[in-house]
C-alpha cells in the first residue's frame, strides 16, 4: 500500500460549516516529511477547526484526506457532514497521527506510563515491555523521567502537555498535530513546552502546530500558513511571510502580536 | 408471674427471627441492586445513543417509572404480573401455571424502578467526563467500544459514585415494601412479632435500628470505593 | 382487559374517594412538614450543640428507616403505650391517635420535614459567603440577616430538590394503604382488584392517576424555578 507519494499528509479543499456559519472554505496543505507547518490566525479563523478535520474529530462537509499517501474513505452522513466509511481504516489513519491537545486531555484516572503505552499496547498491539521502553525513552526526552507512577492531576500544566507529547511521540506517528499547546499554560511553563517542540524539530519530525506563538513560527517552522475567515490568505516561509507580510490582514494580525 | 418470664424467653426469639429476616433484606437489596445497575447502564447507553427510537424509550421508561409509587408498582407486578404471565403462556399454548414468587417480584419491581433512577445517574456521570478525555481516545484511533470500556467507565464510576450512593440508601429503605407481598424480611417479621408479642414498639424499634447499621455499613464502604477511584484527582500542592 | 368494570359511577366514586384523601395527606403533610423543616434547620444550622444534635439525630434516624417502619412504629407503636392508652378517650391531642389519618398524617409529616430540613440546612450553608459578609459590613444583625439575606436565597435554590420531595410525598402517601381502615387511592385500586379481581386494570388506573398529579407538579415547580430562580440561569440573551 505504499505510495511513491513524497506527501507525509495531505489535506484538500477542506469545507466545514456549522448550520449556516461556514469556517473552512476550502482549505488545502500538503506537508513533505520533515515539515514543521504553523498555522496562524485570529480567533475565529478556523484554525483548531481545520486541523480538527484532518483527523476527523471535526466532520468536514467537503476535502479529502491522505495519509502517506493513502486516502481516507468518506462518504456523506447525515446532515451533508462526510464520515468514514471503514471505521478500521479511520482507526488505523488515527493511529498513525498524533494529537497533542491545547487542554492535555491526559487520561485522569491513569499514570503518566499508563497514558503512554495505552495506545501502543492496545490499539498497535505492542508487546507491554516493549511500550514501556518506548515510554522511557520518550520521557526522558520531554525531561520527566522518573515521572511514570504520578498521575495527570498532581502535575503542572506544563508537565502534563509534555507528557502529552510524550504520549504521542510513543505511537511513533507520521506527523503530529498540535493544536494550540501553549494557550492553556501559564506564561513561565511555556518555554519548557516549546523547547520540547523545538527539540522535535530538530530530530526532523513532521509537524503540524496550530499555534500563537510568533517566535515558534518564526524561528522553527519552516511554513507558515495564516488563514483567516475560513480561507488561506497567505503562506510561505516564516522569514518572508512574517518579516515581510504581502496581504494587509496578516501585517495587522501580526503587529497585534507582540511577539 | 409467669408471663413476665415467658414473655422475656418470646422476646429473643421474635429478635432472632427478625434478624434472621435482615438477611432476607439484605438479599433482596443486593439482588436489586444489581438489576437496578444493569438496567441503569443500558438506560443511559440508549438516551445517550442518540438515537431516536431508542432514546424516547429510554426517556419513557424512565418517566412513567418516576411518576408512580413504588408500592403501586409492586402491587401491580406482583399482583398482574402472575395473571399476564399466565395469559402470556396460555397465548404460547402452555399450559402451565406460573406462579410469581414475592422474592422474584420484590426484585423485579424495585431493579426495575430503581434502574430508572441509575438511568440518570449514569447518564450524568458519563456527561460530566471532560469531551476531551474521550477526544484524545478518538484522536489516537481508539474504537468507540475500547474507549467506552478503558476510558469512559473507570472515569464515569467517580462521578457516578455520590449519585449511586443515594440511590443506594434509597433503595435499602425501599425493601421494606416487599413485607407487603408477603416477603419474610425483617420489616414482615418486625410487624408479626409486634403483634404476636404486643410490643410494636420494642420490634419496630430493632428493626430500624438495624436499617441504620446497614445504611452506616454501606456508607462507609462506599466511601472507601470513592476515596480509591479519586486516587489521582486530588489537586495535590506541589 | 376489561376496563368497563372500571368505568363504572361507583368504582370511579371508590377512586375519586381515594384520590380525595391522597391529595388531602400530601398537601397537609407538605405544609405541617415545611414549617417544622423550617424551625428544625435552623437549629441545624445553630452553633449551639444542644439545640444542634438532637434535631440532627432525628432527621438522621427519619432520613436512615424506611418510611414504612415510621408508620408502624407512629400507629402501631404509639397506640400500644399505655401512657397513650389512657387518654386517648379524653385528652385532648391524644384522641387523635386512634384516627388513622391523624397517624398516618403525623408519620408522613415528620418524614418529609427531616429530608426537606436537611435540604434547606444544606442550602444555607452553602450561601456564598460574600454575600454575608456584605450584609454584615452593612450593620444587619444576625436574625435580620437570615430572614432578608440567607433564607430567601436559600429556600430558592432549594426549589429544585423540593420539587423532587413534593413528588416523593405523593409517592410516600400510598403508603396509607397499609395503615387499616384508610383508603386512599392505591388502597382504592387494591379494593377494586379484590372486588373484582382485575389487577392490572384497577392498578394501571390508578398509575395513570399518579402520572397525571405528578406531572402537574413538576410542571408546577418548572414554572417556580423560572420566576423565582431566573437569576441563576443562563443568559437567554
Amino acid at each position: 500500500m505504499t505510495s511513491n507519494t513524497p506527501y507525509k499528509l495531505q489535506a484538500l479543499d477542506i469545507h466545514k460549516r456549522y448550520g449556516q456559519n461556514e469556517v473552512l472554505k476550502g482549505v488545502s496543505l500538503n506537508a513533505c516529511a520533515g515539515d514543521v507547518i504553523s498555522i496562524i490566525g485570529s480567533s475565529g479563523s478556523g484554525k483548531s477547526t481545520f486541523l480538527r478535520c484532518i483527523n476527523l474529530l471535526e466532520q468536514p462537509q467537503q476535502g479529502r484526506i491522505l495519509v502517506a499517501g493513502e486516502e481516507l474513505q468518506l462518504r456523506p452522513g447525515p446532515g451533508g457532514a462526510l464520515q468514514a466509511t471503514d471505521q478500521r481504516q479511520l482507526q488505523r489513519l488515527r493511529s498513525r497521527l498524533a494529537m497533542v491537545f491545547q487542554h492535555f486531555n491526559l487520561w485522569a484516572h491513569m499514570t503518566v506510563l499508563q497514558n503512554i503505552i495505552e495506545v501502543p499496547v492496545h490499539v498497535l498491539g505492542l508487546p507491554r515491555d516493549e511500550a514501556v521502553a518506548r515510554a522511557r525513552k520518550y520521557l526522558q526526552l520531554v525531561g520527566l523521567e522518573g515521572r511514570e507512577d504520578t498521575y495527570p492531576g498532581h502535575m503542572s500544566g506544563g508537565q502534563q502537555q509534555r507528557v502529552a507529547i510524550a504520549r504521542a511521540l510513543a505511537v511513533e506517528p507520521e506527523v503530529m498535530l498540535f493544536d494550540e499547546p501553549t494557550s492553556a499554560l501559564d506564561p513561565e511553563l511555556v518555554g519548557e513546552v516549546l523547547r520540547v517542540m523545538q527539540v522535535l524539530a530538530q530530530q526532523g519530525r513532521t509537524m503540524l502546530v496550530v499555534t500563537h506563538e510568533m517566535g515558534f513560527a518564526r524561528e522553527v517552522s519552516n511554513h507558515v500558513i495564516f488563514l483567516h475567515q475560513g480561507l488561506i490568505e497567505e503562506q510561505g516561509h516564516p522569514r518572508e511571510v512574517l518579516s515581510n507580510p504581502r496581504s494587509e490582514r496578516l501585517a495587522r494580525f501580526l503587529s497585534g502580536n507582540l511577539k | 408471674m409467669g408471663r413476665g418470664a415467658l414473655n422475656q424467653h418470646d422476646m429473643s426469639g421474635y429478635y432472632y427471627s427478625i434478624l434472621h429476616g435482615a438477611l432476607l433484606t439484605v438479599a433482596v437489596s443486593l439482588a436489586s441492586l444489581l438489576v437496578a445497575t444493569l438496567i441503569g447502564l443500558l438506560g443511559a447507553a440508549a438516551k445517550l445513543s442518540g438515537r431516536r427510537p431508542l432514546v424516547w424509550l429510554a426517556t419513557g421508561y424512565t418517566t412513567v417509572v418516576r411518576g408512580i409509587p413504588e408500592l403501586l408498582m409492586m402491587l401491580l407486578i406482583f399482583y398482574g404480573g402472575a395473571i399476564g404471565l399466565n395469559s402470556l403462556l396460555e397465548l404460547l399454548g402452555s399450559d402451565q401455571g406460573v406462579d410469581l414468587n414475592p422474592f422474584a417480584a420484590g426484585v423485579m419491581t424495585i431493579g426495575f424502578i430503581y434502574g430508572a433512577y441509575m438511568t440518570e445517574t449514569f447518564r450524568g456521570a458519563i456527561l460530566a467526563i471532560p469531551k476531551g478525555q474521550m477526544e484524545a481516545a478518538w484522536a489516537f484511533g481508539m474504537g468507540p467500544l475500547r474507549t467506552f470500556i478503558r476510558i469512559t467507565l473507570p472515569q464515569m464510576v467517580r462521578y457516578a459514585l455520590p449519585s449511586f450512593t443515594n440511590n443506594w440508601l434509597v433503595l435499602i429503605k425501599a425493601t421494606a415494601l416487599v413485607s407487603l407481598i408477603g416477603l419474610h424480611d425483617m420489616t414482615y417479621l418486625a410487624k408479626q412479632a409486634s403483634a404476636a408479642a404486643r410490643e410494636p414498639f420494642a420490634f419496630f424499634l430493632f428493626t430500624a435500628a438495624l436499617y441504620l447499621v446497614f445504611t452506616a455499613v454501606s456508607l462507609q464502604l462506599l466511601k472507601r470505593l470513592s476515596a480509591r477511584y479519586s486516587l489521582g484527582t486530588d489537586k495535590v500542592q506541589l | 382487559m376489561n376496563w368497563s368494570v372500571i368505568f363504572e359511577p361507583d368504582t370511579l366514586a371508590l377512586y375519586t374517594q381515594g384520590l380525595v384523601v391522597t391529595l388531602q395527606l400530601t398537601l397537609l403533610s407538605l405544609a405541617v412538614g415545611a414549617v417544622l423543616a423550617l424551625l428544625m434547620a435552623l437549629a441545624l444550622v445553630s452553633r449551639s450543640a444542644p439545640i444542634r444534635l438532637p434535631v440532627a439525630a432525628f432527621t438522621y434516624f427519619m432520613r436512615g428507616t424506611p418510611l414504612l417502619i415510621q408508620v408502624y412504629l407512629i400507629y402501631y407503636g404509639f397506640a400500644q403505650l399505655e401512657w397513650v392508652q389512657a387518654r386517648w378517650d379524653t385528652v385532648w391531642p391524644w384522641t387523635h391517635f386512634k384516627e388513622p389519618f391523624f397517624c398516618a398524617l403525623l408519620s408522613f409529616s415528620l418524614n418529609t420535614a427531616a429530608y426537606t430540613a436537611e435540604m434547606l440546612a444544606g442550602a444555607i450553608r452553602e450561601t456564598h459567603k460574600g454575600e454575608v459578609e456584605a450584609a454584615r459590613a452593612m450593620g444587619m444583625g444576625r436574625w435580620q440577616l437570615m430572614r432578608r439575606i440567607v433564607l430567601p436565597s436559600a429556600i430558592r435554590r432549594m426549589l429544585p430538590a423540593y420539587g423532587n420531595e413534593v413528588v416523593m410525598m405523593l409517592h410516600s402517601s400510598s403508603l396509607a394503604s397499609t395503615v387499616p381502615a384508610l383508603l386512599d387511592l392505591t388502597g382504592a385500586a387494591s379494593r377494586v382488584y379484590s372486588d373484582f379481581y382485575l389487577p392490572f386494570e384497577a392498578y394501571l388506573f390508578a398509575a395513570a392517576i399518579y402520572l397525571c398529579i405528578t406531572f402537574s407538579l413538576i410542571g408546577g415547580c418548572r414554572l417556580l424555578e423560572r420566576r423565582y430562580l431566573g437569576y441563576l440561569a443562563p443568559r437567554k440573551a
